[in-house]
């Protein structure tokens, strides 16, 4: 493994072995081809896919985004094929692919977990499951698996026993208590955890006194909500001992810095795909360089330096 | 298709807050057809956050000109940009407008700045031995696309809707009285207008077709609010027979007959 390659699942017997810690966010990269002739998708960490239901969905009504200072509201709806397409057409092209693809999965009760996860054991092209038990965006029963720790553990319980595939959970950020919750996931068989999925929030279109977005409630995303997840990464850090993929408005290296020092393994890239469908890998490059500049002989010796057990500081400058 | 950083060569102010930027890549004036757009950076920020899709206005072989009109913070910086200074670019993008090899008579309608890729298709169609009829919409006078900014083989009538010039009314009132004559039928602009155009032109495509329907060419350039423009975000969708359809990637024009109109729009 070189200096910038990582396991996001020790504990696995496949592992999950990106050759960088930078991947790209479920939602923000399609199935991993849209971006193709821009990007060469084969130097990315890992790419998560498009969030995939049993049945294909047409998602939410118009308008779904909204541009916010720093960042953007979006309710989509999860609009995806479903799950038999992602089988028969999108898997066999990842298969082709060195980069890993971790399909993330959405379901609306345990037992549709249950059949994401299994349906996928074994499927060559895939990498991993992110399970998404925080997506604000179809709440069916009103409530989010990751609303609490009893669920967020029932759900990666289940999917647990049914898939030997590496398991990353995604939490959302929408909770009073992460650390628990992210206790509990672990506990019940989580290999990673992605954190956090968007903030919730709304506009208003002032001109017709209506919400902005469709949907009315959203998921915000970019720059804006950095502090807010760094802030959860370094608190989960210190509670649990597997993997941590920082997700929150990373737009540069610093920005990726900043969750791997508050205690992420990886990060994932988001929003700002939208914008610069390169900076994933500008990113890459970035990391490459600072580990070079710092004299760091492998970029997991920058993981967690910001905890209070681990205080150090790096030589000189920023990136 | 590409990113690429594009200089500005020129900013004209062509109507209230609405410039043209003629914009110096080979690449976006080689590859670049009517109908497509081309997203752009407002800033080296991230805030405005999104890239703003631009109409393409002209295209030249050392590349494009856009038009925009500073509506918000983004379009306003873009709208700001100075001659010498650079754009972050992603383009061209989505679909472009299409001739019909047999169409001779084309009904353009614009509403407002959409008028913007319907003077590129003028500038393509006019060699080709086509006749064109522009109509243009716009709230009053001084919002009316500059005639002398036309290629003069385009008839142009206008409708302002305060009465200030031209027809007073909508434009797609004006339209009615070209349906008859145009066999290609090419519209860009608001929402509302675009659903009138194709609701006007159904009637006449049935009687001309009798019991087979009609081939009459009717292409609408669809707004949605746009993320990506690459077809990942699934932000800027419309109804189609065929499902879902990205306006980014599936359009922005579509052919009218494939769109499933909300009977509130």
């Amino acid at each position: 493994m070189s200096r910038m390659g990582v396991d996001l699942a020790p504990r696995n017997m496949h592992g999950l072995s990106l050759i960088n810690p930078v991947m790209v966010a479920s939602g923000t990269f399609g199935y991993g081809v849209e971006y193709q002739s821009l990007v060469d998708i084969q130097r990315l960490g890992g790419i998560c896919s498009k969030g995939v239901t049993v049945r294909p969905r047409d998602g939410n009504p118009t308008p779904r985004i909204a541009e916010t200072p720093s960042g953007m509201l979006n309710a989509i709806g999860l609009q995806n094929v479903g799950l038999r397409r992602v089988i028969s057409e999108k898997a066999p092209i990842w298969d082709r692919w060195r980069v890993p693809v971790i399909v993330n999965i959405s379901g609306e009760s345990i037992q549709e977990f249950e059949e994401l996860a299994a349906s996928l054991e074994g499927v060559p092209g895939v990498a991993g499951l992110e399970v998404n038990i925080s997506c604000p965006n179809i709440r069916a029963g009103g409530r989010l698996f990751a609303d609490c720790t009893e669920s967020a553990a029932a759900v990666t319980r289940a999917t647990r026993d049914v898939t030997s595939l590496p398991l990353m959970v995604k939490l959302s950020p929408n909770v009073g208590d992460i650390v628990s919750i992210a206790v509990a996931v672990e506990e019940q068989g989580a290999d990673c955890i992605s954190l956090a999925n968007t903030l919730l929030g709304m506009t208003i279109d002032v001109r017709t006194g209506r919400p902005g977005i469709a949907n009315v409630s959203a998921g915000l995303s970019g720059p804006a909500i950095r502090p807010i997840i760094v802030r959860m990464v370094y608190q989960v850090a210190a509670a649990i001992s597997v993997p941590i993929v920082g997700v929150g408005g990373v737009t540069c290296t610093e920005d990726a810095l900043q969750y791997l020092m508050a205690g992420a393994t990886a990060v994932q890239v988001g929003t700002a795909n939208f914008v610069n469908p390169r900076v994933a890998l500008e990113i890459v490059d970035g990391l490459d360089a600072y580990l070079d500049a710092h004299g760091y002989a492998h970029v997991s010796e920058v993981v967690g330096i910001a905890l209070p057990s681990r205080r150090a500081v790096p030589t000189s400058g920023v990136c | 298709m590409d990113l690429l950083r594009a200089k500005v060569l020129s900013n004209e102010e062509i109507m209230p807050s609405t410039h043209v930027l003629a914009l110096a890549s080979p690449e976006l004036g080689r590859t670049a057809a009517p109908g497509q757009f081309v997203h752009i950076r407002s800033g080296p920020t991230w805030d405005p956050l999104l890239r703003r899709p631009m109409s393409i206005y002209k295209i030249r072989p050392d590349g494009v000109s856009i038009m925009v009109r500073a509506i918000g913070a983004g379009s306003t910086m873009i709208a700001a940009s100075v001659p010498g200074g650079w754009l972050d670019c992603l383009g061209p993008l989505g679909t472009p407008f299409e001739l019909g090899p047999d169409s001779r008579r084309l009904l353009m309608v614009g509403g407002g700045y959409g008028v913007a890729p319907l003077v590129a298709l003028a500038e393509l169609a006019l060699p080709r031995d086509c006749e064109v009829v522009l109509l243009v919409g716009a709230a009053s006078a001084q919002y009316v696309f500059p005639s002398a900014l036309l290629p003069t083989d385009v008839e142009y009538e206008v409708a302002t809707v305060d009465g200030t010039l031209g027809h007073h009314g909508l434009v797609t009132e004006l339209a009615a009285r070209y349906l008859e004559w145009s066999d290609a039928i090419y519209a860009c602009g608001p929402t509302p207008m675009l659903r009138a155009v194709a609701l006007a032109a159904r009637p006449l495509a049935r009687a001309g077709g009798g019991a087979v329907p009609s081939t009459k060419r009717v292409e609408l350039a669809m707004e949605q609010d746009m993320g990506c423009a690459m077809g990942v975000c699934l932000a800027c969708v419309v109804k189609t027979r065929r499902g879902l359809q990205r306006v980014c990637r599936d359009g922005p024009v579509f052919r009218a007959e494939e769109l499933v109109w909300e009977s509130s729009a």
